[in-house]
């Protein structure tokens, strides 16, 4: 063959499989299923959805709210446009940022690196080689500071993605550092993700012991409906659920009921659902077939509107209402063919806006390369501004309203969606099947289920299973690296300062901290003051570890300085 | 690992080497010849160890129980092998080794030796060459050697025969496995583990447990079988499942059960070997004499049926094999 | 007697492990399980391992392969310790397998630490495995 080949260098053509073609020309799809399998009809007719039905759907800012939350959508404001920031030190952190301000982010959404997120300390035996490299890592008041440095907490909406315990630790550091520089907590905006339940399975289980997840989220809950009130105290997350490889309906199903956890928690507090719903928000994902994503998420806010209103007899209308970000579906991209992603990316995003996202994250293309690179952020946020200023989705509120499909759909996917929570019920709630980790097993067969198919081709990977080519050589953007000087010198900064700090003072603080656990009250007010003391994640953690008779350190390898 | 005799080998793994044991564990596994000229040098009828099997359907949470046990041993300052079972597929022979998750707190330990084996089609709960391995962790001195079978449920007799002390892990809501239970696997225990404890379901359990032990036959004269609760995740219960084993380990010592046991093992183990060993003098004789292939396709055609099939063939390899000896 | 060949069939027997603190484990798992479906013998260590652990494992199981699943972006930090240790442990004829995010630029590096292959997130499973069995120990 290579012979010929170089005998007739003009004439590949010869090569050309026109059989091929022909089969191209007449191909037609494989599947007519939807991402999560329901299997949907050639056509939807009036038959589909009765006029009648109308009382169920309801205009968009009407109760259940299965249009959207707001009567004009877009047209009162624009979704929020932010993109996830968090890479080396918390002067790294801070410097992204702004740059991201600048180029026009409506908002400011940093997350924390692993070692934070597990409780533990930059100089943490384990931490050191992992500091700042998928996020920020703030250990005291000093690194907080630093990376708010010169940000007007006032005026900009800050979110906090830290989703363990570690929480709590997280909203006292903010909420010292706010207090230090004068703000009045009760006008700060932001929001932080603070779902520890589900973390758990984000890798986290160490740091995120059951009992302690509950009791420490719901401290979150209760001390901002107190003390700052503007602030979205949680953001329970439905995305990393889906990310593990199930489908549209588990992800609602098993989302609400974590969020259901908490709520419970609260009102075993004393609180009414009136008094603290306002605030509450959920994280989703928006994964690559639109129309299943738009009905699920038209499903869920009805859902959630009648949970509210007919369990917990909720009567404000906040309180009925299901308030979402989403993050495009990074378990959708592939290193293959890596911009391709792009794409990926922009009908995700496509379908949030449709359906009526309040917060939007798209996900850097290179995300299954490496970590975002600064191309990768920009391209990002730039697809966010082509969708907001370009086509024209916000000029009308809930567009696929009155879809003969998507409103079929959406009841569909609500009925799904019902089912997977009575099969919850059946193992005895959500505790329990997190407990006897039977939500584990499921998780684990959806996805092997979902690697399954993409081998057997029963659904299509552009670049993967289908229309391969050659493995490229170079990331198209370039890849991003982290500099491991910053993160030296923060490291060392943390050492000092354990070595300075006014020990008796940081001794005392502690141990008030430790005795409220003990009483079982909410410690965040005792975290506060113990962060103005000097105290570190690790040390804060540790201390309401050890008074729930877990070990110290999540991962058993130091011992309690106190 | 370099290339060593027998005697090499043996000498290394009796000095504590991980990788000479892990090498031979292999071998065992492989069914390999220096495997077996290794193990006769390794070869004592009761060793120093004590023998622990640990037995109960999947999800009892046995992979718990032995971790903490693993803890309290350790505390006592005993070493202790382990060796972990679970089942190869039939069909693809791929086998999910996923008990040393849940025991990898003890992987810093350097007084902790953990393999996991795959049953390799080996019924009755444990591994081919599982009882080797044993006596390989027994030769790398290990105070304590704990066996955890495949948990199956019914069919794990095997191990009871090859521990001194076997426990039987069960769960308050195993109820229907209990009753199933009753029937035979409840007998070969000499201690039963009521884990996951803090379940609802405790009392109920515990009393079925009481009432149906006390209705079975005595099987050891002179020991009473103990119901432990437990909940392994949290040690609740641990130090008393200690003590009940270090009872039946005294009470082995007192009754002469130690020299019951290595009868039994002794018989056990031969056994298993004499099958091994006919199968394969006679399978290995047969490859490549075509005779197999003739001799099946004579009883497809009805010329011949099995029982004198095999007759035939036995006469014809079994007493030449023993002639050439 | 006469000295018999082996006539078993080699299983392939894989360790299948994080290291670090990085804990997305369903690439980990899914891979593992399609390990056992593929006929292999795999030991899943789970999370939270360090590279003396892995090692240390890897000679108690006498694995033929190790794969580390890596989404963090710490592969350039650990890989040359897992190596280390392999060395120091005496494990040369194992293979060690790299798996996740893992950026396109950084293969050759890889390689020459001694990383014997890479496979990207997105990954079939089918190239994995034949990877395996023709690069093991026979």
């Amino acid at each position: 063959m290579k012979a010929t080949a170089e005998k007739l260098p003009d004439n590949q053509a010869t090569d050309v499989d026109w059989d091929k073609c022909l089969a191209a020309y007449y191909e037609k799809p494989k599947s007519s299923l939807t991402w999560s399998g329901l299997e949907v009809k050639e056509v939807y007719t009036p038959e589909d959805l009765p006029s009648e039905k109308y009382k169920d759907i309801c205009d968009p800012g009407t109760y259940p709210f299965t249009r959207g939350i707001h009567r004009n959508m877009f047209r009162g404001r624009y979704w929020t446009r932010r993109e996830v920031i968090g890479m080396g030190s918390p002067q790294d952190t801070h410097d992204r940022s702004k740059l991201l301000v600048d180029e026009g982010g409506s908002g400011l959404n940093t997350i924390a690196d692993i070692p934070y997120e597990m409780g533990l300390d930059a100089d943490h035996p384990w931490a050191q080689s992992e500091v700042g490299l998928t996020g920020v890592c703030i250990t005291n008041m000093y690194d907080m500071e630093t990376m708010t440095a010169d940000i007007p907490l006032d005026k900009v909406s800050w979110s906090l993605i830290t989703a363990s315990s570690v929480s709590v630790v997280t909203m006292a550091q903010y909420a010292a550092v706010a207090k230090k520089r004068g703000y009045d907590l009760k006008k700060l905006r932001g929001t932080i993700q603070n779902d520890p339940v589900h973390f758990r399975y984000c890798g986290f289980a160490p740091a995120c012991p059951l009992d302690l997840s509950v009791k420490l989220g719901t401290d979150v809950i209760e001390y901002c409906t107190k003390e700052m009130p503007l602030w979205y105290y949680t953001t329970v997350n439905l995305y990393d659920l889906r990310e593990q490889g199930i489908t549209a309906p588990q992800e609602v199903a098993f989302g609400f009921l974590i969020a259901r956890l908490y709520i419970d928690e609260m009102i075993r507090r004393g609180y009414k659902v009136d008094e603290f719903m306002q605030r509450f928000a959920f994280y989703v994902s928006c994964h690559i077939d639109i129309f299943e994503e738009v009905s699920k998420i038209r499903a869920a806010r009805r859902i959630w509107a009648r949970l509210m209103k007919e369990n917990y007899g909720a009567q404000k209308t906040s309180s009925q209402q299901f308030r979402f970000a989403v993050h495009t579906a990074g378990c959708s991209l592939v290193p293959q063919q890596p911009l391709n992603n792009l794409i990926r990316i922009a009908y995700q995003a496509l379908s949030a806006v449709l359906g009526g996202v309040q917060s939007l994250h798209c996900t850097s293309y290179d995300e299954p390369v490496c970590l975002p690179t600064e191309n990768g952020h920009t391209q990002a946020l730039r697809t966010q501004q082509i969708l907001a200023y370009e086509t024209g989705v916000t000029n009308v509120a809930d567009p696929l309203g009155g879809s003969y499909y998507v409103e079929n759909l959406t009841n569909r996917l609500e009925e799904e969606i019902y089912k997977i929570m009575a099969e919850v019920d059946k193992v005895g709630g959500m505790y329990e099947a997190i407990r006897t980790e039977w939500l584990d097993r499921v998780f684990e067969k959806e996805a092997l289920a979902r690697q399954k198919e993409i081998d057997d081709r029963d659904k299509i990977l552009v670049g993967v299973n289908m229309f391969t080519t050659d493995q490229e050589t170079t990331t198209p953007l370039g890849v991003q690296r982290i500099s491991k000087v910053s993160v030296k010198k923060q490291i060392e900064m943390v050492k000092k300062l354990k070595k300075e700090r006014n020990k008796s003072l940081w001794k005392e603080k502690i141990l008030d901290l430790k005795a409220a656990a003990d009483r079982r009250e909410n410690v965040l007010p005792f975290m506060i003051t113990a962060t103005e003391a000097g105290a570190t994640t690790g040390e804060m953690m540790g201390a309401v570890r050890l008074s729930f008779g877990y070990p110290y350190d999540p991962l058993e390898i130091i011992q309690a300085p106190f | 690992m370099d290339v060593i005799n027998a005697a090499e080998w043996a000498k290394r793994i009796k000095m504590n080497n991980r990788m000479a044991a892990a090498k031979l564990i292999s071998a065992i596994e492989r069914q390999e010849q220096i495997a077996r000229d290794v193990l006769k040098q390794l070869f004592m009828p009761v060793g120093n160890a004590h023998v622990i099997g640990v037995t109960g359907s999947a999800g009892a949470g046995k992979s718990c129980v032995v971790s903490s046990m693993i803890s309290a041993y350790r505390k006592q300052g005993r070493t202790v092998g382990v060796i972990a079972i679970d089942p190869s597929s039939p069909f693809t022979g791929g086998a999910f080794l996923g008990d040393r998750l849940r025991m990898q707190t003890h992987g810093r330990d350097k007084g902790v030796y953990i393999r996991s084996m795959a049953t390799r089609g080996y019924l009755g709960g444990l591994a081919r060459g599982a009882v080797d391995a044993m006596r390989v962790m027994e030769a790398m001195g290990h105070d304590v050697v704990i066996v955890e079978t495949v948990g199956t449920g019914q069919d794990e007799v095997d191990v009871s025969r090859l521990v001194q002390t076997c426990l039987l892990v069960v769960t308050p809501t195993m109820g229907d496995d209990i009753q199933a239970m009753k029937a035979g696997i409840m007998e070969i225990a000499q201690v039963i583990v009521l884990n996951k404890s803090d379940m609802p379901g405790k009392d109920a359990a515990l009393l079925d447990l009481e009432v149906s032990l006390r209705m079975r036959p005595v099987a050891e004269e002179g020991w009473l079988v103990p119901v432990v609760p437990t909940v392994a995740t949290t040690d609740d219960g641990i130090e008393e499942l200690m003590e009940q084993i270090e009872k039946h380990q005294a009470w082995l010592r007192k009754a002469e059960g130690l020299k019951q046991y290595a009868f039994k093992k002794a018989e056990q183990e031969s056994s298993v070997i004499i099958k091994d060993e006919i199968e394969r003098v006679i399978f290995d004789q047969l490859r490549g004499t075509g005779l197999r292939r003739k001799y099946l396709e004579k009883i497809v055609a009805g010329e011949i049926d099995p029982y004198t099939a095999v007759e035939e063939v036995m006469t014809l390899f079994i007493k030449k094999s023993v002639k050439d000896v | 007697m006469k000295k018999k060949k082996d006539n078993k069939v080699r299983k392939i027997k894989v360790l299948v492990t994080k290291v670090g603190l990085d804990g997305h484990d369903r690439g980990a798992k899914v891979i593992a399980s399609m390990l056992k479906e593929a006929g292999m013998e795999v030991v899943y260590l789970g999370m939270f391992m360090m590279p003396k652990d892995i090692v240390d494992a890897a000679i108690d199981e006498d694995v033929d392969v190790i794969g580390l699943s890596t989404l963090s972006g710490g592969h350039l930090v650990f890989t040359p310790q897992i190596v280390e240790e392999m060395k120091k442990g005496g494990l040369n004829d194992v293979r060690l397998v790299l798996g996740g995010v893992i950026p396109i630029e950084d293969v050759p590096t890889l390689k020459e630490m001694g990383v014997d292959a890479v496979f990207p997130a997105g990954s079939l499973t089918e190239p994995i495995v034949t990877y395996i069995r023709n690069h093991v120990r026979q």
